[in-house]
């Protein structure tokens, strides 16, 4: 049952893009150097990547956090930001099964590219990356609950701002001059933008090294940050009540 | 060679200082006052491999404070802390694989699975090898006859069998030390006395380091030798139970109960704490006055059904120190 509304709300959402894009596009609206073609299959492949990296395994923190509950982790001899990325990668793996039926609709509503093994190989590789910047990025975010407790109000800023650009409903390329090209310098375009333009074809194999190379600049500056931040935040672990 | 050893130990909280009010909620975010809390005051205190110590407090006295920083979450504010070699905080995970934790108030087993399972991630966690987890799961489904829910989700389980799967999650792997902290709350008669039943066993049969911190004093009557009392972050008392009763104990209640309706009861050497005509309860100390002596006066002057003698309780003791604070007991004990 969970299985067919999802997918029945995912046809929905391709179907729409599809409409949405074709739409734009006869205005003559269409970025110069993105066919239609692949257009929607950028919009195609962004929903289904999202199915993935919107699940956010290190709500956790947050919510273990305010009840407290955090105490019994810090009990046992683990690492607990790697149970954190584990419980995460689990949650992942559920969505990811979940994500085939939706990937087979999709298809039959709309036509998207099929590129050459060794890009999907550089695609699924920068996913890779974008996926761990992107569990820092959360990590860092629910991470302020260890001084607010209530994250809410950031965490939706940063939703909407990394929405906007991290190239998930837009391409990155179609903001213009300026704005452009600092979008690009910013960490959210490594999750979606990065693996995306790579698949459609955007980010030529011969940049593929420079890309990746981006991805692992930002990866290990929020991986740094991240531990910096759980250190600080653990030590003031004050357990509510209790 | 203590196992377990704090000297000065002393945890303080800070926290922003509110301002009451709607206004005040505004004006709390750019305050600059800090209130400070001392929770725990120079603790000193050491424990040697085996025993069972009971570890009580009123609410707030700074019992779950010291736990915490023995667990390694809680960093100390100063002093210094030892447990099993160890520095709780500086090695947490080393640490955390030398002691188990029991919450009466907080389950540490997987909500949504069952029991057992909830054992199998455990060794894992512990890399407890597999000959060692069988024995181990064995011994305890039996000694707390758990055979009937292990397959049970735990959020379906009664608190009582809650309890037992916590008790063994907290000691698959082995602990050498164990902190219990108030594992009988909430429980019906039957399951107490089988939880206190296992802990005694536990300790005595594996010689594993119990900390027991409890409201309930029929848990410390019934397990510990050792109590350490704490109160307003200081120890108050740490020693045997014996001598808590002795030092603090010192009257005695003697209840008569006549044959026949008597007036105004009165034995010298002893005050008229209650009556009602055909029974009276009378207290004294009995470092001052001999509880023989005082019988025979009571049937010289009375014609008795019944005499009982009343110790006091270790609870009645607690509970005099709790409201009047603890100040060392009058000559007399000497």
């Amino acid at each position: 049952m969970e299985v067919a509304t999802e997918v029945g709300s995912l046809v929905l959402r391709v179907y729409l893009l599809r409409s949405l894009w074709t739409a734009l596009y006869t205005q003559n609206l269409a970025p110069l150097n993105l066919p239609l073609h692949s257009m929607i299959t950028y919009a195609t492949v962004a929903l289904l990547m999202s199915l993935i990296l919107e699940v956010d395994g290190t709500r956790l923190i947050r919510e273990k956090l305010r009840e407290g509950t955090i105490a019994t982790d810090l009990m046992k001899p683990i690492s607990v930001p790697f149970y954190f990325f584990s419980d995460g990668i689990g949650q992942t793996g559920l969505h990811a099964v979940l994500v085939i039926p939706s990937l087979l609709f999709s298809l039959l509503l709309v036509r998207i590219d099929v590129p050459r093994p060794e890009v999907i190989g550089a695609f699924l590789l920068s996913f890779a990356l974008g996926y761990c910047v992107n569990f820092f990025l959360n990590f860092l975010m629910n991470s302020i609950a260890f001084w607010t407790l209530e994250t809410f109000a950031i965490q939706l800023i940063v939703r909407w701002v990394s929405d906007l650009l991290s190239g998930q409903v837009i391409p990155l390329t179609l903001f213009p001059g300026l704005l452009g090209r600092l979008v690009f310098a910013l960490p959210f375009a490594a999750i979606y933008s990065t693996p995306l333009l790579i698949y459609v074809g955007v980010i030529a194999p011969a940049q593929w090294a420079g890309a990746f190379a981006m991805q692992i600049v930002w990866l290990t500056l929020f991986a740094g940050l991240s531990t910096l931040v759980w250190r600080a935040g653990s030590r003031r672990v004050v357990i509510q009540g209790g | 060679m203590p196992i377990i050893r704090t000297r000065d130990l002393r945890k303080v909280f800070r926290s922003v200082k509110r301002v009451p009010g709607a206004l005040g909620a505004l004006r709390t975010l750019f305050s600059r006052a800090y209130e400070e809390k001392v929770a725990v005051d120079g603790v000193t205190m050491s424990l040697e491999a085996g025993e069972l110590v009971g570890y009580i407090g009123p609410n707030g006295a700074g019992k779950s404070t010291t736990i915490k920083m023995l667990t390694g979450i809680l960093v100390p504010t100063s002093g210094e802390i030892e447990v099993a070699g160890i520095v709780p905080h500086e090695a947490r995970q080393a640490n955390a694989r030398n002691i188990g934790v029991v919450f009466g108030q907080r389950s540490q087993l997987y909500w949504d699975l069952p029991l057992v399972e909830s054992f199998e991630l455990l060794r894992a966690i512990y890399g407890i090898p597999h000959a060692q987890y069988r024995r181990n799961l064995d011994a305890f489904v039996e000694l707390l006859q758990m055979d009937e829910f292990l397959r049970t989700p735990v959020r379906q389980l009664s608190l009582g069998q809650r309890m037992r799967g916590d008790f063994a999650a907290a000691m698959l792997h082995d602990p050498k030390i164990i902190y219990l902290d108030e594992p009988t709350i909430g429980l019906d008669v039957v399951a107490k006395e089988a939880i206190r039943e296992f802990i005694a066993r536990i300790n005595a049969e594996r010689g594993t380091t119990i900390i027991l911190t409890t409201h309930d004093l029929a848990d410390v009557e019934r397990l510990c030798r050792r109590i350490v009392l704490i109160d307003h972050g200081h120890i108050v008392f740490d020693g045997d139970v014996e001598r808590l009763k002795n030092e603090y104990g010192q009257h005695r209640t003697l209840v008569l109960a006549f044959d026949g309706a008597v007036e105004h009861p009165h034995l010298d050497g002893a005050e008229l704490e209650a009556s009602d005509g055909v029974t009276a309860r009378f207290r004294f100390n009995r470092m001052q006055q001999r509880a023989d002596l005082l019988i025979r006066q009571a049937s010289e002057r009375y014609s008795l059904m019944d005499v009982t003698l009343e110790e006091p309780d270790l609870e009645s003791i607690i509970r005099r120190i709790y409201v009047e604070g603890y100040a060392q007991p009058e000559e007399a004990s000497r």
